[in-house]
């Protein structure tokens, strides 16, 4: 990534171009999010792959105490019933609701979960742009 | 059928020919230049990098104060192992022809991983005072040498000091499985000693560096690592160049360029370093 105008575009997907993540969760009900699904895309999983490269950076930049974990299983042999699946967590690693991301694309994911958090938009004058 | 084939391999030869002759004009374009002209254009590069070194960091467009950086290379690192997630400080130097490569070592206050540590001396006073001191992964002497020699213990150590007197013994029985991981203790890259207490100490948390080309590259910390604790890398990083500067054995010093931080998975941004 060696062009300039390449990284400007790269880091204001990160903070300016993705409306949908521009938010801020509260803090104070919820602490962190936990995603569960496959490394490969068979049997519905690659709107989770797609939802974590567009929309999980701008949630993290705007919320940067959000702990975000991810865990990939590995399914080559399809032999295994992996869960497709978004856990939100509150005080003392509480799960306080889950979202299914099975056969879903990466908007419809970001739609359902902004249903289930506690949040508000970013105000115009707090965006960032580089 | 054959007339057609060959009408073919005549048409190839051609354009084989066209393609050589194209590369002797361009050869002979390059070449026009005299001595003198390939000079001043070498002068006339290296003031336009002294220039680009000189000026201040925020005149470029991906410069952003380093809090600001380590929270978009944060956002950028999301979800990857953590293993992965390692912030990197590449410094560009400006240096002229025949000036040596600038090297030395960091010692990072917050060093990036646990370094294992073996200890070879047949003076047990001196074992017993550095695991007394320190966390050594390894210590013993002429029976821990036979033993790495048979392979009953594996070489999984980062680092190696040694006592003169072992160093024979080490050379003659080790250096084929310790010389080719770097970890042979020896003379010359100063981990042999009388009293190895300091060079353990020194060389704790310690990483060393060198110019590759025009550049430096090294690891300054994870994303994990607290604000406060990946600037202080980066002093220490800073002063670290400064002090290989200082000692550079040359009449022309290099100079310090412009400095990206960047992550294994995010752009690279331009950081204050000067």
């Amino acid at each position: 990534m060696s062009s300039v105008k390449k990284q400007l575009e790269f880091l204001n997907k990160i903070s300016y171009n993705t409306k949908k993540a521009q938010i801020f969760v509260n803090s104070e009900k919820v602490t962190g999010l936990k995603l569960l699904f496959q490394w490969q895309n068979h049997d519905g999983h690659m709107g989770a792959r797609k939802f974590w490269h567009e929309y999980l950076p701008t949630l993290q930049y705007y919320n940067p105490a959000l702990k975000i974990d991810l865990l990939r299983l590995k399914n080559d042999k399809r032999d295994v019933e992996v869960p497709c699946k978004i856990e939100i967590l509150g005080r003392e690693s509480k799960i306080l609701d889950t979202i299914n991301m099975q056969y879903k694309k990466d908007n419809e994911i970001m739609d359902d979960l902004l249903l289930k958090l506690d949040h508000e938009v970013v105000p115009q004058d707090q965006l960032v742009k580089v | 059928m054959s007339r057609v084939l060959l009408g073919g391999s005549i048409r190839r030869c051609f354009l084989h020919t066209g393609q050589v002759l194209k590369a002797e004009e361009s050869v002979a374009t390059v070449s026009k230049l005299s001595k003198d002209q390939l000079k001043k254009r070498e002068l006339r590069r290296m003031a336009q990098r002294k220039a680009a070194a000189k000026r201040p960091a925020s005149d470029h467009p991906l410069y952003m104060p380093i809090s600001k950086a380590l929270r978009f290379l944060r956002a950028a690192e999301v979800g990857q192992p953590s293993s992965q997630q390692t912030l990197n400080l590449t410094t560009l130097i400006v240096a002229e022809r025949g000036v040596p490569a600038l090297s030395g070592s960091v010692s990072f206050p917050r060093p990036i991983k646990e370094t294992k540590i073996a200890v070879f001396s047949d003076d047990e006073g001196q074992l017993k005072t550095v695991a007394e001191q320190f966390n050594c992964h390894l210590l013993g002497g002429s029976s821990l040498i036979e033993k790495i020699k048979n392979g009953d213990i594996p070489v999984d150590f980062d680092k190696a000091f040694a006592t003169p007197e072992i160093v024979p013994a080490l050379t003659s029985q080790l250096a084929r499985v310790l010389g080719p991981r770097g970890v042979l203790p020896t003379v010359k890259k100063g981990t042999v000693a009388p009293d190895i207490t300091p060079l353990v100490k020194q060389s704790l948390g310690s990483m060393p560096f060198r110019q590759q080309g025009n550049c430096i590259s090294i690891a300054v910390g994870k994303c994990s690592f607290a604000d406060g604790q990946i600037l202080e890398n980066i002093i220490a990083t800073q002063e670290a160049y400064k002090e290989a500067l200082v000692n550079q054995k040359s009449k022309k010093s290099s100079m310090l360029g412009k400095t990206t931080l960047s992550s294994t998975h995010g752009p690279g941004i331009v950081i204050d370093f000067a």
